[in-house]
């Protein structure tokens, strides 16, 4: 959800900043008592093959099945097809959630993170649009304001306020709008994964441009080291914006208006998904896939006892999470969940720490 | 109680690792001062000074919030104050991560991040050394509109290639843009507009240049060329709303804008169509808030600048002694000093940003021809080089020059002329590897 993650990922500041400069401002001898690691070329080929496209490959996947059950719903608008329309929105968050601990290269810059997750839900130009007889053509779509068509307009339009809504709510029109963006959200997944895969428009799959790192011609990566430390900077953005901007923000403020995926009751489930993503970005593998090559864990050291701690710690995060209550959007103003979601943030934080202090030294050149 | 340690930790490093160690091998220029980050990923540009304050800290992150912020139609809850007509929805919509953008126009998820200023030839202006607005579009063509409201227009990008040779013999291609603009309401926009793409630059280190003391401008401006260099240079002569009065002009491309106040309130107004309270509704109310666009403000204000790289390269090191050969250091002056400044982090502060903040000819290649403010149509801002090297980083494919006509640096430099002819022509006539050397050496920035 761009909202979010876009002031949080660029407010991790003085975190991302102190880890670089403790080795960038002086030498590894001054500064850590690390062993010497040699990063190796597969630890971004690998990162690339083996977590970041397989993870793309999944959410193309994903809204294209989200986008045949509306489609389904809308053919015959049964209690049953609402649910499956529900679960597929439920499953097309998984992948998306897990790419947040990566959220650099085409995602950023061609604009798919905005069309895909933004917020809040324009409801005024919505409403408008549900109520005109204008032809929902692609074209028409694709002129539509990220803030009418991304994951967030299919959910407030599939669950409704409070999650409340039934398959009689719906009208026609909305049935005709629901397939429509989810039509335009089966193209943007297919782009982001085209992006990373394939050439288009001349410009290489930026899977090669992560490959590439170090090599000569490559203007975005001069060495394996800066492909490594954007790895590791993509870990501590998304535990930062979980732990303080997903959690705090709404928490802080109170405000379930600021909560992610609140019409759906499915925001613990995308923290839970965000930290997932750090643990594939570590292990050097996406669901389903094995690393081959050199991973984060490999230049840590498996089995060292940095490795068996951020191993731990990943797994007490997720706990944490788990030990909130649904619905968060609830939870936040409520005094008994207190211990909960504060207790969460701590571990995340936490992980976030450890990345900082001593991992990114491992990365940075 | 997370952000202080760490902070406390920065400044610990710093001392320690800083120019004034005793016994310590010559410490690298730092960029931006005290300001200067060590960061060389996508997410170098959006880091906040390192030196700031805990208050300080806190106005960044609520300013970084701010510049996030997604504007949707009110009336809404959150963000609203869209349109009724626009190019884009937020600050970071333009400015992906704070820097250069594409150069891209249209809609979906490849929004449009250029954008067209229009004016008149002739005509009456709103106000002294202002341009003459365009009926129908004003000074900017908003291509994009809440439901129910027209665009202003629709705007289509082409570009053309000419060939041209290096003194050795290899071929380069360069690409100038034409843009055709097509009134929705039916109409042809009217013989004598003039139109000038502007590309989003970075937004980091904007503090620090605005802390530049006024006098010290002035003393690098040589507008009659009296040392006979070639080379003049003189400070824009522009619009504050504020005073409402001419003051030096300092930001943007034309350095159309005195402050960043005054910046950014343009770009609420006129690229989200948000009223503000320096550009409010006719009736004096306004969407955004005081306290929003001042946040805004110092966002831009208070980002660290990222540290060079490479400085030990070889091959870096010849490249900047061609710079400084070649003369490029004339208008893309290496060293400035801030002085005092309301944000007490950025005053006072030796800063490395490659430029003199002047206006200067660069010749008719690079032309558009728009006056804007004091600059003619030659005239162009010598833009900040510092952090040049981290561009394609931060945004794959961002290009560069004032409509993103350049897709490499050696096209960005080829685009010279005007006061600038030799020293491009010194690069055009150069070897292979000194070509080579000069842009590792800005890739190293």
């Amino acid at each position: 959800m761009a909202r979010f993650s876009l002031s949080v990922r660029l407010a991790l500041a003085p975190v991302l900043v102190s880890g670089a400069l403790l080795v960038g401002g002086c030498s590894n001898e001054d500064c850590c008592d690390m062993p010497e690691v040699t990063l190796k070329q597969d630890l971004v080929t690998n990162f690339a093959d083996r977590v970041v496209v397989p993870t793309y490959r999944d959410l193309a996947h994903e809204l294209t099945a989200l986008d045949t059950a509306v489609l389904l719903l809308r053919t015959e608008p049964t209690a049953a097809r609402l649910t499956a329309a529900r679960e597929a929105w439920f499953a097309a968050r998984v992948p998306w959630e897990q790419s947040e601990g990566f959220l650099f290269g085409p995602v950023d810059s061609f604009g798919y993170d905005p069309a895909l997750d933004s917020w809040p839900v324009n409801r005024t130009d919505l409403d408008a649009v549900l109520s005109s007889s204008d032809p929902l053509t692609a074209e028409y779509v694709r002129n539509l304001q990220e803030t009418q068509k991304g994951f967030h307009t299919v959910e407030y339009l599939l669950f409704g306020e409070g999650g409340t809504k039934k398959v009689e709510d719906f009208t026609p029109r909305q049935f005709e709008y629901l397939t429509a963006i989810t039509t335009e959200l089966q193209t943007v997944g297919n782009a982001l994964l085209a992006a990373w895969t394939e050439t288009t428009d001349g410009r290489p799959p930026y899977r090669d441009t992560l490959a590439t790192a170090g090599q000569s011609g490559n203007t975005a990566y001069p060495s394996v080291q800066a492909a490594a430390q954007e790895m590791v900077g993509g870990i501590i953005n998304i535990l930062d914006e979980v732990a303080n901007g997903k959690i705090a923000d709404p928490y802080d403020a109170k405000d379930p208006d600021l909560v992610e995926s609140q019409f759906a009751y499915n925001s613990l489930s995308d923290f839970t998904n965000n930290i997932r993503s750090v643990e594939n970005v570590y292990l050097g593998r996406a669901t389903d896939m094995t690393a081959q090559g050199q991973t984060l864990r490999d230049v840590v050291g498996v089995n060292t006892d940095l490795d068996a701690r951020i191993r731990g710690e990943i797994s007490q995060a997720i706990t944490a999470l788990g030990n909130i209550p649904e619905p968060f959007r609830d939870a936040i103003r409520d005094p008994a969940s207190k211990d909960e979601i504060e207790a969460a943030q701590e571990a995340i934080r936490k992980l976030q720490d450890t990345f900082e202090k001593n991992v990114l030294p491992f990365v940075t050149q | 109680m997370r952000r202080p340690l760490m902070m406390g930790a920065v400044l610990l490093l710093a001392t320690a690792c800083g120019e004034d160690t005793p016994g310590a091998p010559a410490a690298p220029p730092r960029a931006g001062g005290a300001t200067t980050i060590d960061d060389r990923t996508s997410l170098a540009f959006a880091q906040p000074a390192p030196n700031l304050s805990l208050e300080a800290q806190e106005r960044h992150r609520v300013g970084d919030a701010a510049f996030a912020a997604v504007f949707v139609p009110a009336p809404a809850p959150v963000n609203p104050g869209l349109g009724p007509v626009y190019n884009n929805t937020s600050c970071n919509g333009c400015h992906l991560r704070n820097g250069r953008g594409m150069p891209v126009m249209g809609s979906g998820p490849q929004r449009t991040q250029l954008l067209v200023r229009v004016s008149m030839t002739g005509g009456s202006p709103e106000h002294p050394n202002g341009a003459v607005p365009v009926p129908g579009f004003g000074l900017q063509v908003q291509d994009q509109a809440n439901y129910g409201v027209k665009p202003e227009a629709a705007v289509a990008l082409e570009w053309v290639e000419t060939q041209g040779q290096y003194a050795d013999g290899s071929p380069y291609s360069l690409r100038s843009p034409r843009v055709r603009i097509t009134p929705k309401d039916g109409s042809v926009p009217p013989a004598g507009m003039l139109t000038s793409l502007r590309l989003p630059p970075p937004v980091f280190g904007l503090g620090l240049l605005e802390a530049v003391e006024l006098s010290t401008l002035q003393a690098l401006a040589d507008p009659d060329d009296r040392d006979g260099d070639g080379v003049s240079g003189r400070l824009n002569e522009v619009w504050d709303v504020a005073a409402r009065a001419l003051a030096p002009g300092r930001f943007g491309w034309k350095a159309n804008s005195p402050h960043l106040a005054q910046q950014s309130a343009e770009a609420y107004v006129n690229d989200m169509g948000v009223t503000n309270p320096l550009f409010p509704e006719v009736d004096g109310t306004h969407e955004l808030s005081r306290d929003t666009l001042e946040a805004a403000v110092f966002y831009a204000q208070s980002l660290g600048v990222p540290a060079r790289t490479a400085l030990d390269g070889a091959e870096v090191r010849r490249g900047e002694g061609l710079f400084r050969a070649r003369g490029c250091e004339h208008c893309h002056r290496e060293v400035l000093e801030t002085g005092p400044y309301p944000v007490a982090e950025l005053a006072h502060q030796r800063i490395h940003p490659y430029t003199d903040l002047l206006l200067h000819d660069l010749g008719p290649g690079l032309a558009d021809g728009r006056p804007d403010g004091a600059a003619t149509g030659a005239e162009w801002r010598t833009p900040a080089l510092w952090g040049l090297g981290l561009t394609q980083t931060v945004l794959p494919y961002a290009a560069y020059l004032h409509d993103g006509r350049a897709r490499t640096l050696e096209e960005a430099i080829l685009w010279h002329g005007g006061e600038a002819e030799a020293a491009k022509e010194g690069f055009r006539q150069s070897s292979t590897e000194d070509r080579a050397a000069l842009v590792a050496f800005l890739r190293s920035l």
